[in-house]
């Protein structure tokens, strides 16, 4: 795919990952912060982190006018799947980022009592980020005001696997053994991603061809 | 003036929601004897209306008349005695009545209607304010109603490959006007909601679960309507980006209006898994069968009103469309 051979694309991300890690230190010094505020943290990092990067998956395509030549060239399934793909690696990549970043600079207050939950529910977070962005991306492939188009779609549709996530993290922070506590969030988190990924698979076919 | 069928629907829903309207404000409130108990001891309320029923009447002597199903002495007027306190046997009122604790009576101190039928039902804690419930329960189910209307459309103009451009566009369009006419009842039900909130929680806004679950509605449904301005397609290309949207957006609106209500902890009735009148995570309800029967009714005549404001907007809808083929 073409995002792997212009690599500024996924160093621009990390790199606006790291800005908005600087700007909560700045904003927050010397400041104890609770568990609750740092899921809440890490979570915008991470979702405008993952606004900027897949926004570029199709926007791109267009862009660049390359978008016709895949429609010739490649069925939509195959299309999907590898932009899916790559979306969510890319996404579990920014993640990983993001944890260094945080254990980095916030080494006393982010402290993950619950590894293995911890990132779970991470995963699961950053799989389904990357599939609705993956499809909404599509939809708003030939938008005008594309850049600012994708957070306010995006927003809603993800608050569900928001909330639940926020929530995860915030009790993966607090203590150890959750999952008895995080069941619940695990369960939405799990059927928001199976439906997305499966409406997407089925809905993307419409949106692509002309 | 012709007598279409859309213009008796018209009129059939106009009148039938001056009806519940009028019925669900002029049904006099009433609670039970235990009420007046629990009232006076809670919140030092003296007096509470509660629905009577004529059983012995008898005159004791003036100004005083006793009453079979629960003796209490009533110290009425003997204006209201004479003239409007019902004698005949089996005959209901409803009468405000206050407790006497230190001789354990219940007294009659004034009689508010006669022969009322059915009777709001007192729920402690709201009052008067519990009418709100026939208005902003039934505003969220019809909300619900309509974005699962405009999503099923959805999912038939994507499913219906052969059909012709004209029905395509009918779908679409009334794809749109219900979740134009759900976004409507959303807001009302905010608003009539936020409302309530003011009286009986103090503040319009208090981000409790279920307010930060409509925000988010409100939200997504607006992006619907600012995703379709901004595409710059064809209409057709349009029309399926809208409903490939309209589908994966409602993904996620059984989860915030059911699922998450239930398992955060809310001033809502039915948030955390607590027992609830109307709404709770059993499944079962413990409301007044009036209530109940009120509620419905109102539900009834919203799906109505519903029906009528989704088939209007589509008619508007396709009028412009018409408009711009001809420009």
């Amino acid at each position: 795919m073409v995002e792997f051979r212009t690599r500024y694309g996924v160093s621009a991300v990390v790199m606006f990952l790291l800005v908005t890690v600087a700007v909560i230190l700045f904003s927050a010094p010397n400041e104890q912060l609770a568990p609750s505020l740092m899921s809440a943290f890490f979570w915008i990092a991470l979702f405008f982190g993952a606004m900027t990067g897949l926004a570029r998956s199709f926007i791109s395509e267009e862009e660049r006018g390359t978008g016709l030549l895949l429609r010739l060239y490649a069925p939509a399934d195959s299309v999907y799947i590898g932009k899916l793909v790559f979306n969510v690696m890319m996404m579990l990549g920014l993640a990983i980022a993001a944890i260094l970043f945080f254990l980095f600079f916030f080494t006393r207050d982010f402290s993950v009592q619950d590894w293995p939950m911890f990132l779970l529910q991470l995963g699961l977070g950053a799989a389904g980020i990357a599939s609705v962005s993956t499809i909404l991306s599509a939809l708003i492939g030939r938008a005008a005001q594309k850049g600012a188009l994708l957070p306010v779609i995006a927003l809603p549709v993800l608050t569900p696997l928001i909330i639940a996530t926020t929530d995860a993290t915030r009790i993966t922070l607090e203590h150890a053994n959750t999952w008895q506590d995080i069941r619940g969030d695990i369960i939405i988190l799990f059927s928001f991603d199976l439906v997305m990924a499966l409406f997407s698979y089925v809905l993307f076919e419409f949106i692509w061809k002309d | 003036m012709k007598f279409t069928r859309s213009r008796i629907f018209h009129f059939v829903v106009g009148i039938a929601l001056a009806v519940v309207t009028f019925i669900s404000f002029s049904t006099p409130m009433a609670g039970s004897f235990e009420d007046v108990v629990n009232f006076k001891m809670n919140s030092g309320l003296s007096k509470v209306p509660v629905k009577c029923t004529v059983v012995r009447p008898s005159f004791d002597s003036i100004g005083k008349k006793f009453f079979g199903s629960r003796d209490f002495t009533g110290r009425v007027m003997p204006v209201s005695i004479a003239g409007v306190l019902p004698s005949g046997e089996g005959s209901t009122f409803v009468a405000d009545i206050s407790y006497d604790a230190g001789h354990a009576e219940y007294h009659l101190e004034k009689v508010v209607r006669l022969d009322p039928g059915m009777t709001f039902p007192l729920i402690p804690g709201l009052g008067e304010l519990g009418r709100n419930m026939l208005f902003h329960v039934p505003m969220s189910m019809v909300a619900f109603l309509a974005f699962l209307m405009g999503t099923i459309n959805s999912i038939l103009y994507l499913a219906k490959k052969k059909s012709t451009p004209e029905q395509k566009m009918l779908l679409d369009q009334k794809a749109r006007a219900a979740s134009a006419v759900g976004l409507l009842f959303t807001l009302l039900s905010t608003v009539t909601g936020s409302i309530w909130a003011k009286f009986s929680w103090g503040t319009f806004w208090n981000w409790d679960p279920r307010e930060v679950d409509i925000f988010i509605l409100l939200l997504i449904y607006a992006a619907y309507f600012i995703l379709r301005s901004l595409l710059e397609e064809s209409e057709e290309k349009k029309a399926r980006i809208a409903a490939v949207y309209n589908i994966i957006a409602f993904a996620s609106v059984p989860l915030l209006m059911f699922v998450l209500p239930r398992i955060a902890q809310s001033l809502h009735p039915g948030g955390g898994g607590a027992e609830a009148p109307v709404i709770n995570a059993n499944g079962k309800t413990h409301t007044d069968p009036t209530l109940l029967g009120m509620l419905w009714t109102n539900v009834f005549v919203f799906v109505l009103l519903y029906f009528w404001l989704a088939d209007l907007t589509r008619r508007v809808l396709g009028l412009a469309e018409h408009e711009e083929e001809d420009i």
